[in-house]
């Protein structure tokens, strides 16, 4: 033998191991390591190898779209729309598909807690009987000293709390939501009041208008109800085999909509309600009707002063406004977020009655539902009582007020102010770790319950909640936890709900649907609720919404709030707009926070938009961090040379900066809510769209993860 | 309208027009498919696993701009450049379906394939993205989860298609036209997807991809890409 | 003066690399032999006895009916008979344990996919293939045992037999392989 190992043994060598070890690793079935264990009785909608489909409601944002979750071997699968519910039609949106990311969250709170307002040292889990137990004695405290601080979805959860704070004696629930106020839907609610003399959200049918003048709506993205506009939108497009619809979008910040528009006007901020009154005034004239007085004093010359928008521009597009035969103008978002929010929407709802488009196709409809209103203005109350030692309970689900609310409003304070917070909260957000106690409600794929469809649907409809998986973790629903509390205060508020449980009360509420013309009904209760959890709600077989009976003008010439004026290169308007997370809730979805944001492709964190022209006077480059300040506070950005954008203006995304959350969300990018005024307009939405803010470079720089770029964005590697 | 040399049978038309740029598509896709998250870092290296991936490209200049939106998938060419250069066969072609297919256990990770797909359409895993428990409980049993070193693209969810077909085949019937979809088409809330036949003319997808506004990636590339795109009417562009 | 050896050609190293050889492929074949007999079962279940009283297979697995997976039947599917057909046995006092208890039974399975291979055997029912082509005849088994050989060129040399009109099809990966 040589010497040597040669070549050819050592080759022989390592094939022979190899061989071996793909034989001790890779190959044959692994039979012995898996054990299946069957149903020990399996449930009768079950069939082996097959997935079992339930219709439910998407709670991840307030539209609430009709869904059918696959599940297999009781796991939720995948999230589909559900074909026949009137909002979606099977559409959903990136939130929608990505909800089991909720459901199956390792950071959800598995139990109910002692959470002693974070205080480590202190918090213990508890059971739910010393739970119900805190929950009776809140109850059973001084009515005046109860708050109750809910989301906005109008669902059960909401009517039996009304009704229970009717009973007790209790200030009527608070209800907020950051996409609210992002929607300007308080705004539009009274300014549909004011104009139409009845408070719902109009209709907006999008699918059968020519041309639509959108002013800060941004329908597309969050506004409303996302899915069916975004629907209506492609029926705008593509739907009508001769007639292809033309969309115009005012706003200084290209939102989504704004770039899907055939023109975006990027006008100043602050300007729109002269805007909107111009626009009714050269309307009016070209369709030889009166003017209204309000608007007859207002000068194109004035309008195209404040906004920025060429006087030719702005006759032209009045023109084409009043030429066209089914014209539409949406007023929402950032529009109505200014001091003259609510003369924009009523001047813009009456535009729609100059050109008669109200109750035709392409108009403006009413949807049926009575909003209460989600009034920022009452959370403002709600706080200020707090501050006083006003309130001795505050029950808070469905709402993250510590992320959502502006910092300048105080929430924080206030809430060490209240000597118990319950939170009902499913993850360990902001608000439930600052809290006394959690009470985790299911998730919304774990729980039963109904949503009042407001302002998707064509028709009247309820949407159905049931479970779709058995809940995974020692929680309880919040409707249950506060029945059982009523029941054990005994006395006349027990009497008032003698309901067993949340599905009694469900079932109580829906009574009423079983003789209302529904597409199916039933000669009772249960086979009603089978055929409701079947279908996943309950709606009217064909499209039926009632017209504006009137339409009423603002009374006289309006005095304009002219527009901030800047000092140029100092000060920016600044914007701060939701994209994909909503309210901020879905920053804990893994698939929410890789997905590219529309316009700027950034995954994972947050950004500030500036123009390139603005950028390069500053001497900024994409990637610097750059510290935004307004009177209210600072926040912390890299900068996005955006293109699309006003440049006097600046925008930040809303949803991201959370100091809790759990893994996918905490310490990642900015809460903008911190550099938000507090101020209202006459409605009493937050006026978040007229904030001066500066710019000031701090020197550090941090990538933004961005997916325009294939090759990625850390260079070489 | 370019001829089809060769046999051709799933097709998908993206009516730019329609799409609104949205991402419903990716986020329904990765849900579907088992696709990980790979996080802000790895994103960045442009390592994202997007089987669907929307090209927004800016058009036009302040103040007339727009971004012009083109969700980009695997085109699943007739003729596909990522098949002959795989030297392990891991990128074959399908004859019953006419699309391309990503052999996972072959596939060895050369990553010629996506080097030579001009449609930037494959993507790589370069590590095991393991879900957290309970989250791995969404996982799609009708998709296999693919490990690290391994090459991955759309495959126009040929689990469903495979199911649609058995369905039918088990009812005594043809595949209706419309009844298979891929999750981002079923997704889609502006209907800006339209999957199906397209060996059949009759085919609501043959039909769309008959319009004049019709064209395709690369057409000149010769890859006869099975995706026909259907040009946006926006004023700048598009 | 004599060189001392190579570190590769002292009579140490050899005999451990020989150890470490001999262990591998020892383990090798104990791995392949592994495989191919039938995995310890919580129950030995005599397929053989209820086979051959004529029980139907798709009694106790119905989903070869409609969908991809047979089902391993649960306590319920065993005790609606054996509460009534008893004789004493150490395996039948087994399965009243877990009727008692209401535990599932943990089978361990034995005709299993691999990874990335998806099997659905309604469309093979629904053509007329008995069970025993691939499980082989069950009234010689007790508990099922795995059959050896059944690898992809088995299922293509089936598929060949077929018409030929549908070897496109029955020979295509994505048929099985996604």
């Amino acid at each position: 033998m040589s010497n040597t190992l040669s070549r050819r043994d050592f080759l022989k060598l390592s094939g022979l191991g190899a061989a071996v070890s793909a034989v001790l690793t890779g190959c044959g079935p692994m039979a012995r390591y898996i054990v299946r264990k069957p149903y020990t009785s399996m449930p009768e909608y079950n069939q082996t190898g097959l997935s079992t489909y339930y219709a439910s409601t998407c709670r991840e944002c307030p539209a609430g779209c009709g869904i059918i979750v696959r599940t297999k071997e009781g796991r939720a699968i995948t999230i589909e729309g559900n074909p026949q519910h009137p909002v979606n039609r099977g559409r959903l949106c990136s939130r929608g598909v990505t909800a089991q990311q909720g459901l199956y969250n390792p950071d959800r709170i598995r139990g109910p807690v002692f959470q002693a307002r974070g205080d480590a040292g202190r918090a213990k889990a508890i059971t739910w009987d010393e739970a119900l137990n805190v929950v009776q004695q809140a109850l059973a405290s001084s009515p005046d000293q109860i708050a109750f601080l809910l989301g906005a979805a109008p669902d059960h959860l909401f009517d039996l709390v009304s009704e229970m704070t009717a009973t007790l004696g209790a200030p009527a629930p608070v209800r907020y939501n950051a996409l609210t106020t992002f929607e300007g839907r308080t705004t539009l609610l009274e300014a549909a009041r004011l104009t139409f003399g009845e408070e719902t959200l109009p209709y907006f049918d999008l699918a059968n208008a020519d041309v639509t003048f959108a002013f800060g709506a941004n329908f597309l993205e969050n506004w409303l109800s996302p899915v069916a506009y975004t629907r209506a939108y492609g029926e705008f497009r593509q739907g009508r085999p001769t007639r292809r619809g033309y969309l115009v979008v005012f706003e200084a910040r290209q939102s989504l909509t704004a770039g899907n528009a055939d023109e975006w006007i990027p006008i100043r901020p602050g300007s729109e309600a002269i805007l909107a009154a111009v626009f009714n005034r050269l309307v009016a004239e070209a369709r030889g009707k009166p003017v209204s007085p309000a608007f007859s004093t207002v000068t194109v010359s004035a309008a195209a002063a404040a906004s920025g928008v060429s006087e030719e521009k702005i006759r032209q597009l009045a023109q084409l406004f009043a030429a066209a035969s089914h014209p539409l103008a949406i007023p929402g978002g950032s529009a109505l977020a200014q001091a003259d929010g609510l003369m924009t929407a009523r001047s813009l709802l009456y535009l729609n009655a100059v050109v008669e488009n109200l109750g035709q196709p392409g108009g403006v409809f009413l949807t049926p539902a009575q909003v209460a209103a989600t009034d920022f203005a009452a959370v403002k109350e709600l706080v200020r009582r707090m501050t006083d030692s006003k309130v001795k309970v505050l029950f808070i689900h469905g709402v993250n007020p510590l992320f959502e609310l502006p910092g300048a409003l105080g929430f924080g304070e206030a809430l060490a102010k209240v000597p118990l917070v319950i939170s009902f909260a499913s993850f360990p957000d902001e608000t439930a770790l600052a809290s006394d106690y959690i009470l985790p409600d299911h998730t919304p794929l774990e729980s039963f319950g109904y949503q009042r469809v407001l302002a998707g649907s064509d028709r009247p409809a309820y949407s159905s909640f049931q479970p779709v998986v058995v809940p995974l973790y020692d929680t309880r629903a919040t409707a249950d936890v506060l029945l059982a509390a009523v029941k054990q205060l005994g006395m006349a508020a027990a009497q008032a709900f003698p309901y067993k449980d949340e599905v009694e009360y469900i079932q109580q509420k829906l009574l009423p649907l079983i003789e209302a013309g529904g597409f199916y009904t039933a000669p009772e209760i249960f086979t009603f609720w089978s055929r409701w959890l079947q279908y996943g709600g309950w709606w009217k077989p064909q499209a039926e919404l009632s017209a504006p009976r009137q339409a009423v003008p603002p009374e006289e010439a309006f005095p304009f709030t002219p527009p901030v004026e800047l000092e140029e290169g100092k000060q920016f308007y600044l914007i701060t707009f939701p994209n994909h997370f909503g309210d901020g809730s879905g920053a804990n979805r893994p698939w929410l926070q890789e997905l590219p944001d529309w316009m700027t492709t950034v995954t994972w964190n947050s950004w500030v938009e500036i123009h390139p022209k603005t950028a390069e006077e500053l001497g900024l480059h994409d990637d610097d961090v750059v510290r935004i300040s307004t009177p209210f506070g600072f926040v912390e950005a890299s900068v996005y040379r955006y293109p699309a954008i006003r440049p006097d203006t600046i925008a930040i995304p809303f949803g991201q900066g959370h100091t809790a959350l759990g893994r996918w969300a905490e310490g990642r990018g900015c809460n903008p809510a911190q550099v938000l005024p507090t101020t209202t307009n006459a409605a009493g939405d937050l006026t978040f769209g007229s904030v001066v803010a500066t710019i000031l470079p701090t020197g550090k720089r941090r990538p933004l993860a961005r997916v325009e770029s294939k090759e990625g964005i850390y260079g070489e590697h | 309208m370019a001829e089809q040399k060769a046999p051709q049978k799933w097709g998908l038309v993206v009516d730019l027009d329609r799409c609104t740029g949205c991402n419903a598509c990716i986020a329904a896709c990765s849900m579907e498919n088992n696709i990980p998250f790979v996080g802000e870092d790895e994103v960045a290296y442009g390592r994202g696993l997007y089987w669907l991936y929307n090209k927004r490209e800016w058009r036009g200049e302040y103040p007339e701009i727009k971004p012009a939106f083109e969700p980009v998938m695997c085109q699943q060419c007739g003729n596909a450049p990522c098949e002959p250069v795989c030297p392990v066969f891991a990128s074959v072609h399908s004859e019953e379906e006419q699309i391309n297919l990503a052999v996972y256990n072959r596939c060895v990770g050369t990553r010629y394939c996506a080097n030579n797909c001009p449609y930037h359409a494959r993507q790589f895993n370069y590590f095991d993205y393991e879900l957290p428990e309970p989250m791995n409980s969404y996982l799609n049993p009708d998709v296999t989860v693919r490990r690290r070193g391994v090459m991955e693209k759309c495959t126009f969810c040929v689990q469903r298609i495979v199911r649609g077909r058995q369905k039918a085949a088990a009812e005594g019937r043809e595949v209706e036209d419309g009844e298979i979809q891929p999750a981002c088409v079923q997704a889609c809330p502006a209907g800006a997807l339209v999957f199906g036949d397209v060996s059949n003319p009759e085919s609501k997808a043959s039909q769309m991809a008959r319009n004049q506004r019709r064209y395709q990636l690369l057409e000149e590339l010769g890859t006869l890409p099975r995706v026909t795109y259907l040009k946006g009417g926006g004023r700048y562009g598009g | 003066m004599k060189q001392p050896k190579p570190w590769w050609q002292q009579p140490g190293f050899r005999v451990g690399i020989a150890l470490v050889l001999l262990i591998l492929l020892g383990g090798a074949v104990s791995a392949v032999y592994l495989t191919q007999i039938p995995p310890e079962q919580p129950i030995a279940f005599p397929h053989n006895r209820h086979v051959g009283l004529g029980a139907p297979c798709a009694y106790c697995h119905p989903g070869t009916a409609w969908g991809p997976n047979a089902g391993l039947p649960g306590i319920d599917k065993c005790w609606g008979c054996h509460q009534q057909v008893q004789k004493k046995s150490p395996e039948l006092e087994k399965l009243a344990a877990y009727v008692a208890n209401n535990q599932p039974i943990p089978w361990v399975p034995v005709a299993i996919q691999p990874e990335f291979v998806h099997f659905n055997h309604q469309p093979h029912v629904s053509a007329g293939i008995a069970c025993e082509t691939c499980h082989g005849d069950m009234t010689k088994m007790t508990v099922a045992e795995p059959q050896p050989r059944q690898n992809m060129g088995w299922c293509l040399s089936c598929h060949q037999k077929m018409a030929p009109e549908q070897w496109t099809k029955l020979s295509d990966c994505a048929t099985c392989h996604y």
